[in-house]
């Protein structure tokens, strides 16, 4: 049995999914800058979940934020591309796929499984979920609870600065006047959700729409994208893995290409050890 | 079996000799007053370059010069300066490193420390021109006269007709031009003024005929371009454009092409190209590049990619293609080459419907150079060439259905725009675009 790994390294959180003929493992750790160099780490318990050793992997791709970070990889692929794959395998109907991550947000549009187009926002946090992580923060809700908190708004208090460090500011002014705090969330949201409709709508959208990332599991958020599009948008099952996933299924694409060549890629000499790039 | 990172293959050597050419005009104007010369802050692509070149006035350029600070990554300084005097950053960063930079030298009455390769001369004047390229060619020099109040400033106004896909512009072409030789009598009389020299008439024509030489000579050197794989690449072309743009109607100018053209022909001749291999070629569709951030060329090409062709500097066009009417007055045949170097794409737009000028130079390029995709720099302070971007790739887009696109962001002069790893990750990202469409191109 052939099995294939995919690590996706993004800002926030690394996520590690291991396949063969289905998803044997799928694990999700924290980035940060000392995690970063322990993506060796994360691909053991991931291995472990899959009762299996490194040496019985195949072939594994790095993707994500950190991809140049995995010494361990057999290729380096954007997550942009591992999104549209990994999307293909869970919603084949879908055409657009909004990425929410921590620290940037996307907008591609896809074909069979291949990306035709994206665009990207990594020039400014707001529009991403550093945003609402720096908003949830400032008004002491915990970031997994702010979706649904938006929901309970009797209106959504429109939030105009387009910065976050202003809109804090400006959440904290109108906490002094007196607005409920699911009002201002559900402002926030709408906001955020503004930012990156006028970014993916560059794309000449089309459905079906999904979200993935971090900021697909705020509910809030999805369904103020949703009402930014006029149409319900499709969320995988678990919407963090998404990358990590495409990342595996490459990983089986260009094994198997290689393999209908005569050319078995081999992985000797590869270790499962730390990225040296800090020492 | 990881992925193998590929270098550079090669750069022209030729190129290699522009810096000289860049230091050697900014060390023209500190020289100046020394062999008795006016010095003049002046602009691209302003139609001015001859009028300076004959009268031995030696031109201070500005966007030069913001360019060299920004490749030397010693721009900041400058910007915080203009800054500290409200300049916001939105504002052109070449105008506004420029004026810091005069802040600082009219406050020490020299040039600061340290700035690139001795800095610029204080001008005893300042050429304008009030076209339509870019906004700052008329404000800038109004700006930076509030420190130097008694250096003359004279802005011209050189327009071409607008785009009008209603309208027949043939039939105002002639108009435009009589306007724009008019201005360009009045820059005489004022350089003439300043230097209290007369114009030597012959001399002009002979710079005015050198110059198109020039134009001709270094279309037909970059059309060697079109050859697979293509022996020199945009990153390259940034460079090799500083004698057209900054040293017109120089014998020098003219000598750089002839040397570049016979390096080009004997790579082709070789078989050596930039990438090897070369994958997916690609033309550099609009926009001033970041300066500080050239070696971002070079990372394509390591990946397979080339640029054969950019619109970004290639401000000329083989004379005979733009059907100049015959003139004895060089001042008429510079405005007449001004003109119809803007115009002479007008007429393949209104074929198109929803089509623009613009866009349709990006086309005929993408079709001579064969390119597989298109990359636009959209950089926030350039704002003349930042607005339509969007329009021009979605039109693109219907032309070319699903050609892969990438606009960067970032800046020409100002680095605070700039992010390295997410550069380089949109660029892979645009890569694995270009190999699906190619992929299904077949």
């Amino acid at each position: 049995m052939d099995y294939f790994a995919g690590v996706d390294i993004g800002s926030t959180m690394t996520k590690v999914v291991i396949v063969s003929g289905r998803i044997e493992s799928s694990l999700i750790g924290p980035t940060g800058p000392e995690h970063r160099k322990l993506a060796n780490r994360v691909m053991e318990e991931a291995l472990g979940q899959a009762r299996l050793s490194f040496d019985d992997l195949t072939y594994i791709v790095a993707t994500g934020y950190g991809r140049i970070n995995v010494p361990f990889a057999d290729r380096q692929i954007t997550e942009i591309t591992c999104h549209a794959k990994g999307l293909q395998s869970l919603l084949p109907s879908v055409k657009t796929v909004i990425d929410v991550g921590g620290q940037d947000s996307k907008g591609i549009k896809i074909l069979n499984g291949k990306v035709m187009n994206f665009v990207m926002n990594d020039k400014c946090a707001a529009g991403t979920g550093r945003f609402l992580e720096i908003i949830a923060d400032s008004l002491g809700v915990p970031l997994d609870k702010i979706g649904e908190i938006s929901l309970t708004a009797e209106k959504i208090a429109p939030v105009s600065s387009t910065c976050t460090v202003f809109a804090e500011a400006e959440i904290i002014s109108r906490l002094a006047t007196g607005e409920p705090i699911a009002n201002l969330i559900a402002g926030i949201h709408d906001a955020v959700a503004t930012r990156i409709a006028s970014m993916v709508k560059k794309l000449n959208v089309e459905p079906d729409i999904a979200v993935t990332g971090g900021g697909a599991k705020n509910i809030g958020l999805v369904k103020a994208l949703g009402s930014k599009f006029g149409r319900e948008l499709l969320v995988p099952p678990e919407p963090l893995i998404t990358g990590a996933l495409g990342a595996a299924l490459m990983g089986k694409d260009i094994y198997e290409k290689y393999a209908a060549e005569g050319q078995k890629p081999t992985r000797i000499g590869k270790k499962l050890e730390e990225a040296t790039f800090f020492k | 079996m990881a992925e193998e990172k590929k270098g550079r293959a090669v750069a022209t050597s030729t190129a290699a000799s522009i810096p000289k050419f860049v230091r050697g005009n900014l060390s023209a104007t500190l020289k100046a007053k020394e062999e008795g010369k006016k010095v003049a802050a002046a602009f691209i692509a302003d139609g001015q370059d001859e009028i300076m070149r004959a009268m031995d006035i030696v031109p201070a350029w500005g966007e030069s010069f913001s360019g060299v600070c920004a490749a030397k990554r010693d721009a900041e300084k400058y910007l915080q300066k203009a800054e500290s005097d409200n300049f916001s950053r939105s504002l052109c960063t070449y105008a506004t490193c420029n004026i810091g930079f005069d802040m600082m030298r009219e406050e020490l009455g020299h040039a600061p420390e340290g700035a690139p390769w001795g800095g610029m001369a204080r001008p005893d004047m300042m050429l304008g021109n009030g076209q339509l390229l870019c906004d700052p060619r008329f404000k800038w020099p109004q700006a930076t006269q509030h420190y130097q109040q008694d250096v003359p400033v004279f802005v011209t106004n050189m327009y071409y007709p607008p785009w009008d896909p209603s309208g027949d512009h043939h039939e105002v072409e002639a108009l435009y031009v009589k306007y724009a030789k008019e201005e360009l009598h009045e820059t005489v009389k004022f350089c003439e003024k300043i230097t209290g020299k007369k114009m030597d008439w012959d001399r002009l024509a002979a710079t005015v005929e050198l110059s198109d030489k020039t134009w001709d000579l270094f279309i037909d050197t970059y059309e060697l371009r079109k050859h697979h794989p293509t022996p020199m690449d945009t990153g390259d072309a940034m460079n090799t454009m500083v004698p057209l743009t900054f040293n017109l109607g120089t014998q020098e100018a003219y000598d750089f092409y002839v040397s570049l053209k016979a390096e080009l022909e004997q790579k082709i001749k070789d078989g050596v190209g930039v990438a090897n291999p070369e994958k997916y070629r690609v033309i550099w569709a609009a926009g001033l590049p970041s300066w500080f951030a050239l070696g971002d060329f070079q990372y394509f090409n390591g990946k397979g990619v080339v640029f054969p062709v950019e619109v970004t500097y290639r401000g000329c066009e083989k004379v005979e293609r733009l059907d100049l009417p015959k003139t004895n007055d060089p001042l008429e045949h510079i405005a007449w080459r001004w003109v119809r170097y803007w115009t002479h794409w007008y007429d393949a737009a209104k074929k198109r419907p929803g089509s623009t000028p613009k866009v349709e130079r990006i086309i005929e390029y993408i079709e001579d150079y064969d390119c597989d995709g298109a990359v636009f720099h959209s950089a926030f302070s350039c704002r003349s060439w930042h607005a339509g971007i969007m329009q021009q790739a979605a039109t693109l887009k219907k032309v070319y259905k699903d050609i892969p696109i990438l606009i960067m962001e970032g800046d020409i002069v100002d680095i605070s725009s700039y992010n390295e790893a997410d550069t380089h990750n949109r660029i892979d990202a645009f890569i694995e675009t270009l190999a699906a469409y190619k992929a299904k191109k077949g």
